[in-house]
């Protein structure tokens, strides 16, 4: 409790800073307009926003050439004809996201009323969101394939019969015929000839994507970028204590050691968390109202606050560092510039992290900032699920211990 | 009177540097007690670990019955400390700062808000409570850092130079605080200072300490009464034990003692030392006489002195004060 009290007041300090209300909440949303817009100019961005889909033809008859006019038709995914060995590679390279491969005996079957099956295969790290849009197209133009062809199929076989009939006694009454034309469109749903199925290859890679996603990888990266700049808040919080002397008063108070930094570190861990709530709550609603691509939450919006809480505490054990480190106030900005800045740039805060580890190599990993803003990403612009980015949670929890722990041993309250 | 502070053999080592060098004293129960010396003597070192701020290395202390390693969540309750810093939180009000500083204490609600209230009547700034105190002058942020000492009513208070940097009014403001405070509600009150009017003023009985030691301890009438009839500075060209032996025989002279000359300061950066020696006096020494009565040993050394043919290079004559008292008890002046 005598520890909120630290909190409360230090954010009541912290909302007459001006200064520092500028730096940690407009300027990351000056930066994300700034890049989001650039970046979207660098990948691609309105010059064509169909999702491109490679696709391997196997077959030479007619079939697969219907099958692609009514995909083109249906609008929202560009067609890319690709050999299947080159296809094969570059998805192994993850130079593409998915490829459908249509098969050798496609027309024969499908003229013969056969199931026969497309392989819709996608890059584990692909926008779930995008295949998921390729495969309605797809499903969607196979669907009515499958029921014209068998609609068509089964009148030939009705006007057969019917010529073979009496004509006094026709075998096919309004009922019969209405009756029939249900049953095949019950089947073509239930039992299309052309089936979807999704294959994944074994490699991981994501420099399509995200090139393809620059603009909105721009948000997370910047947010983790700027919610680290409160580490600074922090430390420099803890040694204006320390430099006017209250530090001195409340440890002559009756507040235990633990109550006083707990105190001192909550404002951080919340404004952390605030920063980052109102940045995505930007790009949520914001950019999509100035004409840039919004951000979603993904499919996991648990997994969303987890790794903000995550990062929030490290955020916060890294300003406990730098206060325990720092001996000046220009210590503390001349070392929270360098680490932070630095951290944040080789962790992908400004450059995207598939270019970053083009030439850094595994670098980028030795910073926690690397880990949130691969967390972030896979979480809401891959719309991967919580349980995929346990690792990166478990890492950043990790760093978090690990600059507590520094901290409080070289900590000097006095 | 029983003691409501006992200190016994407290020390603080920072490495091989001792700065409070096993000091022993006790503050009776609505004393007001002194700790007078030059700046680094070690008067904050001690304070802070009677207030729990810092460990002493060794020793102990008692405060109202309860020790400061065993006890000190207690002990916390019963002091109050005014830090020699401002300990304020500038961009907030003076209001804001002892509502947050009453809240550490526990205090909460009617209670809290009736010893704000109470705090600013004793220190007059009820009716700029809600300023920002970064726009109060230095005395009036002096007056706010007592107020926030005083919320939870302690039976202890430490003031650690409480009028640095302050002007007149409102260290006569202070002054009469602080009194008001023992007088009128009993408070018992270890006063720091290098200033020795402030000490005389304030304080029933003193301790000077000086270089981590405490050097004397007395009521200020009998540490007055240490220099006798009077202390005198006498400037020679040369002082030899001779000489001393025959001052000292001088009738009304009690004691004649070489005093050393005062250790230089360190060079300033650029500073030469050549140039240093051009600008320091002609040689000479001082030999310090304390009298049974000053008027007639000044008359009998001078005399002495016409008789031998030494030459007199310099006269002063300490008047009876703690300052003269350190002075005598050091060699040093207190704000060197």
């Amino acid at each position: 409790m005598t520890a909120w009290h630290i909190t409360r007041k230090d954010l009541q300090i912290f909302l007459k800073d001006r200064g520092s209300l500028v730096l940690l909440f407009l300027m990351p949303l000056l930066f994300i307009l700034v890049l989001s817009g650039a970046l979207m100019e660098i990948g691609g961005g309105e010059q064509d926003t169909r999702i491109p889909l490679p696709v391997i033809v196997l077959d030479g008859g007619q079939a697969p050439r219907a099958l692609l006019d009514g995909v083109d038709q249906a609008g929202g995914v560009r067609i890319e004809m690709m050999e299947e060995e080159a296809a094969m590679a570059q998805l192994d390279e993850s130079d593409i996201s998915r490829v459908l491969v249509i098969p050798a005996d496609f027309t024969e079957d499908f003229e013969a009323n056969r199931q026969v099956t497309l392989r819709l295969i996608s890059h584990p790290e692909a926008s779930s969101e995008e295949t998921e849009a390729v495969r309605l197209v797809i499903d969607g133009v196979a669907s009515d394939m499958s029921l014209e062809s068998q609609l068509i199929a089964s009148l030939e076989q009705m006007g057969q019969m019917q010529a073979a009939t009496d004509v006094e006694q026709p075998a096919f009454t309004t009922e019969r015929i209405v009756g029939q034309a249900r049953t095949q469109f019950e089947r073509s749903r239930t039992q299309p000839l052309v089936a979807l199925v999704e294959r994944l290859p074994g490699r991981i890679a994501e420099r399509r994507e995200e090139a393809e996603d620059m603009e909105r990888f721009a948000i997370p990266a910047l947010t983790v970028l700027f919610v680290f700049l409160t580490a600074q808040t922090a430390a420099q919080s803890i040694y204006d204590e320390k430099k006017v002397g209250s530090f001195r008063r409340l440890l002559a108070a009756p507040i235990s050691k633990a109550s006083l930094l707990l105190g001192k570190m909550l404002p951080a861990f919340l404004m952390a968390l605030i920063q980052t709530a109102v940045t995505f709550a930007f790009g949520i609603f914001g950019l999509r109202l100035i004409g840039l691509t919004p951000l979603t939450l993904g499919s996991s919006p648990l997994g969303v606050v987890l790794v903000a809480v995550a990062v929030a505490l490290c955020t916060s054990g890294l300003g406990i560092l730098i206060a325990a480190i720092a001996r000046t106030e220009s210590q503390i900005g001349g070392l929270s510039n360098v680490l932070l800045w630095a951290m944040g740039i080789v962790g992908g805060g400004i450059v995207p992290l598939f270019l970053l580890e083009s030439f850094l190599g595994p670098v980028p990993k030795v910073v926690p900032h690397y880990w949130a803003i691969r967390a972030y990403n896979d979480l809401m612009i891959r719309g991967l699920g919580l349980a995929d980015v346990t690792i990166e949670i478990a890492v950043l929890l990790g760093f978090s211990g690990l600059f507590f722990a520094v901290g409080l041993w070289r900590f000097e309250y006095d | 009177m029983p003691a409501i502070l006992e200190v016994d053999g407290l020390q603080k080592k920072y490495g091989d540097f001792e700065a409070v060098k096993g000091i022993s004293f006790s503050v009776e129960e609505g004393e007001v007690f002194g700790l007078l010396g030059p700046n680094g003597a070690g008067k904050t070192q001690t304070i802070s670990m009677l207030t729990g701020v810092i460990s002493p290395t060794s020793g102990t202390a008692r405060i109202a019955g309860h020790d400061i390693d065993n006890d000190l969540d207690k002990v916390k309750k019963i002091n109050g400390l005014v830090p020699q810093d401002l300990a304020l939180y500038p961009t907030l009000s003076a209001r804001a700062n002892l509502n947050f500083f009453g809240r550490i204490y526990g205090l909460r609600g009617r209670v809290l808000k009736e010893r704000v209230e109470d705090v600013l009547r004793i220190v007059a700034l009820t009716e700029r409570a809600d300023e920002a105190v970064e726009k109060y002058s230095g005395g009036m942020k002096r007056r706010v850092n007592i107020a926030a000492g005083l919320l939870h009513q302690p039976r202890l208070l430490f003031l650690d130079e409480p009028t640095v940097g302050v002007d007149p009014q409102s260290r006569n403001h202070i002054f009469e605080s602080v009194m008001r405070l023992n007088r009128e509600r009993g408070m018992s009150i270890v006063y720091t200072s290098h200033y020795m009017e402030e000490v005389e003023l304030l304080c029933d009985r003193v301790a000077i300490i000086d270089q981590g030691e405490i050097i004397a301890l007395d009521t200020i009438k009998n540490l007055i009464a240490m220099l006798g009839g009077g202390v005198i500075h006498v400037g020679l060209p040369q002082v030899d034990d001779a000489l001393l032996a025959q001052l000292e025989a001088l009738p009304a002279v009690a004691e004649a003692a070489h005093v050393p000359p005062p250790t230089p300061p360190p060079l300033a950066e650029g500073e030469e030392p050549e140039a240093r020696e051009r600008e320091e006096v002609a040689p000479g020494e001082v030999v310090k006489i304390l009298a049974d009565h000053s008027q007639r040993a000044i008359v009998n050394v001078l005399s002495f002195l016409n008789d031998q043919d030494i030459a007199l290079t310099s006269l002063e004559i300490l008047e009876p004060n703690l300052e003269s008292v350190f002075l005598h008890l050091t060699g040093k002046k207190l704000r060197e």
